[in-house]
């Protein structure tokens, strides 16, 4: 059995990889015609996951256009700095979340190794 | 995780750009060409990229509609005409003295070049992120 702060974890983690994949599409497409900065409803899609975090399926979160930044000449208004800093932001983000599952996970390990041992 | 699902949106930035390199390398390494096979002076080519959805075939795809790797949708010719130079002793020179040149703007090209450059630094990074990620991901299942 995981803990409810493993599996919040856990979907913390599921998030985080999804809004790489946004970031990644935005750098991808930084010049590409018409091409608008998309982000992840990052906050809403939290706080769902947060209250329910064994149910998996339930949350689909939900990618929009940013807006509000400036549009090239060719349609195109993604920032690459601003996509390289969110780049980072994630990749730390979901480091640390990797330590709260991996103590989760060990405590698992332990629990079971003593189990066989009494 | 659709982590290695990112890999390839990365990997599509880094194809697109390069491309995209080697075409403008291509116009700077003709930019006196006199000469083609088609007949006439080089012409400057130049890409054109399109968003490209990623893999299908996964049960994620509606997610995937939602970010979007990147391709070369096509190779367009500048249809600019000709610059013509006064060379009567060219080969090519005309009747009237005059060789057609390719129309060949160098400090457009230069720009493009550093853009694109910067484009694949930026695709490099994510990739490197996001092999980090799956790494780091690797060692926790580990224990």
């Amino acid at each position: 059995m995981l803990t409810q702060g493993t599996l919040r974890a856990a979907r913390y983690l599921d998030l985080l990889s999804m809004r790489q994949r946004v970031t990644a599409s935005n750098i991808a497409n930084a010049d590409t015609p018409g091409y608008r900065t998309r982000a992840l409803d990052f906050d809403s899609a939290l706080d769902e996951a947060m209250q329910r975090p064994a149910k998996r399926p339930t949350f689909e979160p939900q990618v929009r256009e940013l807006g509000g930044l400036a549009v090239k000449n060719d349609g195109n208004d993604v920032v690459l700095d601003r996509e390289l800093r969110n780049l980072s932001e994630t990749a730390i983000r979901f480091s640390h979340a990797l330590l709260v599952m991996r103590g989760g996970i060990r405590q698992l390990r332990q629990a079971i190794q003593e189990g066989r041992g009494a | 995780m659709n982590l290695y699902n990112t890999l390839d949106i990365a990997s599509s930035g880094l194809a697109a750009q390069r491309k995209r390199v080697e075409i403008l390398a291509e116009n700077i390494a003709n930019a006196e060409t006199t000469r083609t096979p088609e007949g006439g002076p080089y012409q400057r080519r130049r890409v054109v990229f399109e968003g490209r959805p990623p893999r299908e075939g996964f049960q994620i795809a509606l997610r995937d509609a939602q970010a979007s790797g990147v391709r070369v949708a096509e190779v367009v010719t500048d249809p600019s005409p000709p610059e013509r130079r006064y060379l009567p002793e060219h080969p090519d020179a005309d009747a009237e003295g005059y060789v057609a040149f390719p129309s060949f703007n160098p400090v457009e090209d230069m720009v493009d070049l550093t853009a694109a450059v910067r484009g694949y630094q930026a695709n490099l990074a994510v990739a490197g992120a996001v092999r980090d990620m799956i790494n780091r991901t690797i060692e926790v299942a580990r224990g």
